[in-house]
C-alpha cells in the first residue's frame, strides 16, 4: 500500500509540475502572482474535452491544438492587461489576474454549465499489473508526457534565442532593453509559452480527471505550493516541488483522510516559506 | 582640536562570511569621540560590509563590536540605531511620498525618541542645519540630488546620533558641491558628532579625515594619518598595482 | 497627499470636524424615518463592507504588505461567537470582543514569522494561513472524532434581532475604525507605517521598530475583522467554514480597499459604498453575469485608475495646485 501511494503520488505529481513550471516562469520573468492560472489549466481541460466530445480526437492528440490555443490566450491577456500594471506596485498584477479569473471561470460557466464532465477512452480502464501495483497506463503516458514538458521548458530557456531574451529580461529588463530586447513583446511571449504549458497539463488532466468550469482557483493553489517548496521562478524545482506535493497528498490522503490533505499542504506552504522562502532547492527568487 | 583619546566605538576581530567568501576578516578599529575618520579602499574591500555590520543590517561572523563599551554585535538595527549609530546609505532611500519634513520627524520620533511635538522642533532645527528648509514641505521624491544626500544626513542627524556613518555620502556631487558637503561635515563634527566616512573621493577623504583607515579584500591594509597612509607601499600597491610601490 | 503644517499636527480642519459629525448625527437618526428593511439592510452592509476595508487599509494599505488572509481572522471571529453564544450562552457583545481577543491570539504568532517575509512572499504566506485554518475547522471533528465546529454542517446561532439592531452595530464599528484610521494616520505609529511603505530598510535604520509596528497594525487589523465576522455571524444566524473563511471576503476587502485608493482615509468608504452600491443592482438585474461584469471593472479600474478613486482625485487635486 505505501509503494502504491507514492506511485500514485508521483503519477499525480507530474501533472502538478507542468502547470506550476508554466505559473513558475510567469512568476520569474514578471514577478505577477497569476491568480488566474488555474482557469488556464481549466481552459486547456476543456479544449481537450470539446475536442474529444465534438471531434473525437484523443486527449493525448489534441494537446497542440490546447497549447496553441492557451498561447493565444496568454499572448493576449498579457499585451492587452497585464504589460499595462507590471511597473506598477505587484499588488495591481495580484488584483488584475483575480479579476481575469473571475471573467474566464463565469464565462465559462455561462457557457458550458457548471456541470462535471469527464472523457472516457477505449483505453481509460486498462493498466499495467506488477507486483500487485496498479499503473493505470494513461496515467503512465501523462507523467511521460509531464516530464518531457517540463525538461524541454527548461532546454527552451537555456538553449535558444527567444528563451535567452526572456530569461535576460527577468534578470534585468532595462539593461535587456538597451540590448535591444523588446520587454513588451518578451513579456507576451513569456505569458504566452506558460499559458501554453498549462494548457498541455490542462489537456493531461482532462484524460483521466473530472473537469468543470470553477475547477481553476484550486489548481492555483496547486501551483503556489509547487513552486514555493522548488523555489519560485526556478523551472526544475517545480518538477521536484511537484512531485514531493503529489507524494504527500497521496500519502496523507491513503492513510489519514483526503480532507487533511490539502489543509496539510498549505501548512507545509506556510512553514516553507517561513524557513526556506528559496525553496528545498534554495534556487528560489527571494525578496 | 585633535581627536580625544576616547574610544567611543570598537571592534575586535570582525569577521563576515558570505560563503566562502570573506567580506572581512578580523578587523581591529578603534573610533576617537569627536574625530573623523576616513575608510578608503578598492570596490568590493569590505568597507560597507563594515558598516553594515556596526549599524546591525548584517550579523558579524565572528568578533564583537562594542558602542561606549557595551557589546552591539548581532542587536537589530532600530535598536543600534536608538543607542546612537546612524548610517547614511550609498543609495538614497528616502521616504518618496512623505515630505522632506515628514522623513526627518521618523528619524526624531523613533531614533531620537521624542514625543510628535519636540520632534517637530528638532526637524525644523535640523532641516534649517543642513539647509532644507526651504524644501521642508516638498515630497521627497522631488528634490535634487545634493538636496537628497542632505536629506540623508538631516534624518541621521534627527536620531541624536552619536556616531554617523556615512557611506559614500558626496557619490554624483560636483566639485562645488562636494566643498559645501565637506563644509557641513566639518559642522556637524562641530556639534559633537563622532563620523565615519566612507569615500571615493580620494581629495575630499583626505582633506577632511584626522585618520584614515585603508581596506584590501576584506583586511585591513594600513593606518594612520591621511599622510602616513598615502605614503604606505602596501596603499600604493592596492591602488595603484605593484609597479608603483 | 495632505500636508499637515509642522507643531499643528493634531489639529482637524473644523469644517472637516462638522461634516463628518453631520454625518454620523443623520446616520443615527435614518432608521427613525426609513421602516423600510432593504434599505436598512443595504445601508447596514456598506457600513460592513466600510469596516472591512478600513481593518485591510490599516494593516496592507499604509504599510504596502498585501494580506491575503484576513478571512481567517474573519471566520475565526465567527467561530468564535457562534460557538460563544451557542454552547456558553455569552452574551452577542462579549461573544464578539472575545472573537477579537481570540484573533489576536493568532495574529501574533502568527504575524512574528511571516511579517519578516516580503511581497509575494507574505502574500502567498497569508493565503496560506487563511486556506490552512479553513480546511482545520472544516475537517476538524471528523479527524478528531469530535462534535466541536460540526464541520460543513455549520453551526445554527440564535435568531438575530432586526436589521435595524445590525444597522446601529455596524456603524458603531465603522465609525470606531474610522476615528482610529485617523488617529493612526497623524500619530507616531502612522509616520512609521508609511515609512515602511516606501523603504523598510531605511525606516528600521533611523530607529523604527519595524517588525513591532507591522504587529501592532496586523493585530488592530485582525482583532477588528473578527469583530465584524462575529457580528456577521449573527446576522447570517447560519455559518460554515467555506461560507466564513472564504477566499471571496479576502478578494472583497482588498478589492473595496483598491478601489477607494490604499492608505487613506477615505479610500475604504468611498470603495466599499461604490462596490456595495453597484454590485447590489448587478446581482438583481444579471445574476448570472455578474460575477464576470465585476471582473472586467476590477480589471479596468487597475488598467486605467490604480491610485484608485481617493488617490486619484487626491492627485488631480496636487496636480492642479501645482507643486
Amino acid at each position: 500500500m505505501l509503494i502504491q501511494a507514492i506511485i500514485t503520488g508521483l503519477l499525480l505529481g507530474g501533472i502538478y509540475a507542468v502547470y506550476s513550471a508554466g505559473f513558475s516562469l510567469i512568476f520569474g520573468v514578471m514577478g505577477v502572482v497569476n491568480i488566474a492560472h488555474g482557469d488556464l489549466v481549466m481552459l486547456g481541460a476543456f479544449t481537450s474535452y470539446w475536442l474529444f466530445t465534438l471531434g473525437h480526437i484523443d486527449p493525448f492528440l489534441s494537446i497542440p491544438f490546447s497549447a496553441l490555443t492557451l498561447f493565444i490566450v496568454g499572448y493576449g491577456i498579457q499585451r492587452l492587461i497585464i504589460n499595462r500594471v507590471v511597473e506598477a506596485p505587484p499588488i495591481m498584477s495580484y488584483i488584475c489576474t483575480f479579476g481575469i479569473h473571475l471573467i474566464i471561470a463565469n464565462l465559462a460557466l455561462r457557457l458550458w454549465t457548471a456541470d462535471y464532465r469527464s472523457i472516457t477512452t477505449s483505453y481509460c480502464g486498462s493498466h499495467l499489473e506488477c507486483a500487485g501495483l496498479v499503473i493505470p497506463y494513461a496515467r503512465l503516458a501523462t507523467f511521460g508526457m509531464a516530464v518531457v514538458m517540463v525538461g524541454g521548458l527548461y532546454l527552451f530557456l537555456n538553449r535558444t534565442d527567444i528563451g535567452r531574451a526572456i530569461r535576460a529580461t527577468a534578470q534585468d529588463r532595462e539593461m535587456a532593453r538597451l540590448m535591444g530586447v523588446r520587454a513588451n513583446h518578451v513579456y507576451a511571449m513569456t505569458f504566452g509559452i506558460g499559458a501554453a504549458i498549462t494548457g498541455v497539463a490542462g489537456s493531461l488532466i482532462s484524460s483521466y480527471f473530472v473537469i468543470y468550469p470553477q475547477m481553476g482557483l484550486s489548481y492555483t493553489v496547486t501551483a503556489f505550493c509547487v513552486v514555493v517548496l522548488g523555489g519560485m521562478g526556478y523551472i526544475p524545482g517545480a518538477l521536484l516541488g511537484g512531485l514531493i506535493l503529489g507524494v504527500l497528498e497521496s500519502l496523507t490522503a491513503t492513510y489519514w483522510n483526503a480532507g487533511m490533505s490539502s489543509a496539510l499542504t498549505f501548512f507545509i506552504l506556510f512553514l516553507m516559506l517561513i524557513f526556506m522562502p528559496a525553496g528545498i532547492t534554495g534556487k528560489g527568487i527571494v525578496e | 582640536m585633535g581627536p580625544e583619546q576616547n574610544i567611543i566605538l570598537e571592534g575586535r576581530g570582525v569577521s563576515r562570511y558570505f560563503g566562502a567568501l570573506a567580506a572581512l576578516s578580523g578587523i581591529d578599529f578603534s573610533l576617537y569621540e569627536g574625530e573623523i575618520l576616513g575608510l578608503i579602499g578598492p570596490n568590493g574591500s569590505g568597507k560597507t560590509t563594515l558598516f553594515n555590520v556596526i549599524v546591525g543590517v548584517c550579523r558579524p561572523s565572528e568578533g564583537k563590536v562594542f558602542f561606549e563599551g557595551r557589546d552591539i554585535s548581532g542587536m537589530s538595527p532600530h535598536r543600534i540605531c536608538q543607542m546612537g549609530i546612524a548610517k547614511t546609505s550609498q543609495i538614497v532611500q528616502p521616504f518618496t511620498r512623505m515630505t522632506v519634513a515628514e522623513n526627518v520627524l521618523v528619524g526624531a520620533m523613533y531614533g531620537g525618541g521624542l514625543p510628535q511635538k519636540e520632534a517637530w522642533e528638532k526637524t525644523r532645527e535640523i532641516l534649517a542645519f543642513v539647509n532644507l528648509d526651504k524644501v521642508m514641505n516638498t515630497p521627497s521624491g522631488k528634490i535634487s540630488i545634493p538636496e537628497r544626500r542632505r536629506l540623508e544626513l538631516a534624518r541621521a542627524l534627527a536620531t541624536s546620533a552619536k556616531v554617523i556613518l556615512l557611506d559614500e555620502n558626496m557619490a554624483g556631487l560636483n566639485p562645488n558641491e562636494i566643498e559645501e558637503a565637506l563644509d557641513l561635515l566639518r559642522a556637524i563634527r562641530e556639534r559633537g558628532v563622532t563620523l565615519m566616512v566612507v569615500e571615493h573621493i580620494m581629495r575630499a577623504v583626505m582633506g577632511i579625515s584626522d585618520r584614515m583607515i585603508v581596506f584590501n579584500y576584506g583586511e585591513k591594509i594600513a593606518e594612520g594619518t591621511p599622510r602616513e597612509v598615502a605614503e604606505n607601499p602596501s596603499v600604493i600597491r592596492a591602488y595603484l598595482g605593484d609597479k608603483y610601490a | 497627499m495632505i500636508q499637515t503644517p509642522p507643531g499643528r499636527a493634531f489639529t482637524l480642519p473644523r469644517k472637516a470636524v462638522l461634516l463628518a459629525a453631520a454625518v454620523f448625527v443623520t446616520l443615527i437618526l435614518v432608521p427613525a424615518f426609513c421602516h423600510q428593511g432593504y434599505a436598512l439592510r443595504l445601508m447596514g452592509m456598506i457600513f460592513m463592507g466600510i469596516a472591512l476595508a478600513s481593518c485591510w487599509n490599516i494593516m496592507s494599505g499604509y504599510t504596502g504588505y498585501i494580506d491575503f488572509g484576513p478571512a481567517a481572522y474573519f471566520g475565526i471571529g465567527a467561530y468564535a461567537t457562534a460557538l460563544l453564544m451557542v454552547r456558553g450562552g455569552v452574551p452577542f457583545f462579549l461573544s464578539i470582543v472575545l472573537g477579537g481577543v481570540v484573533a489576536v491570539a493568532f495574529a501574533v504568532p502568527v504575524g512574528l514569522p511571516t511579517l519578516r517575509l516580503r511581497g509575494a512572499y507574505f502574500a502567498i504566506a497569508t493565503f496560506a494561513f487563511a486556506e490552512a485554518t479553513r480546511q482545520a475547522v472544516l475537517e476538524w471533528d471528523r479527524v478528531l472524532g469530535v462534535n466541536f465546529f460540526q464541520g460543513s454542517h455549520g453551526i445554527t446561532l440564535p435568531i438575530g434581532p432586526t436589521h435595524q439592531f445590525f444597522y446601529y452595530t455596524f456603524l458603531v464599528i465603522m465609525t470606531v475604525l474610522f476615528v482610529i484610521t485617523y488617529l493612526v494616520e497623524r500619530s507616531r505609529m502612522g509616520y512609521a507605517l508609511k515609512a515602511i511603505h516606501e523603504a523598510e530598510d531605511a525606516a528600521e535604520l533611523i530607529g523604527v521598530n519595524t517588525l513591532k509596528i507591522k504587529i501592532y497594525a496586523y493585530a488592530i487589523s485582525a482583532f477588528f475583522t473578527a469583530v465584524i465576522g462575529g457580528v456577521d455571524a449573527y446576522w447570517l444566524t447560519y455559518i460554515t467554514p467555506n461560507d466564513v473563511f472564504s477566499v471571496h471576503i479576502t478578494i472583497k476587502m482588498v478589492i473595496m480597499c483598491l478601489l477607494g485608493g490604499m492608505g487613506t482615509l477615505l479610500g475604504p468608504v468611498v470603495g466599499a459604498s461604490f462596490l456595495t452600491l453597484i454590485s447590489e443592482p448587478l446581482w438583481a438585474r444579471f445574476p448570472y453575469d455578474y460575477l464576470i461584469i465585476i471582473g472586467v471593472i476590477i480589471v479596468l479600474v487597475i488598467v486605467a485608475m490604480p491610485k484608485g478613486i481617493v488617490g486619484t482625485l487626491l492627485e488631480w487635486k496636487v496636480d492642479s495646485r501645482g507643486t
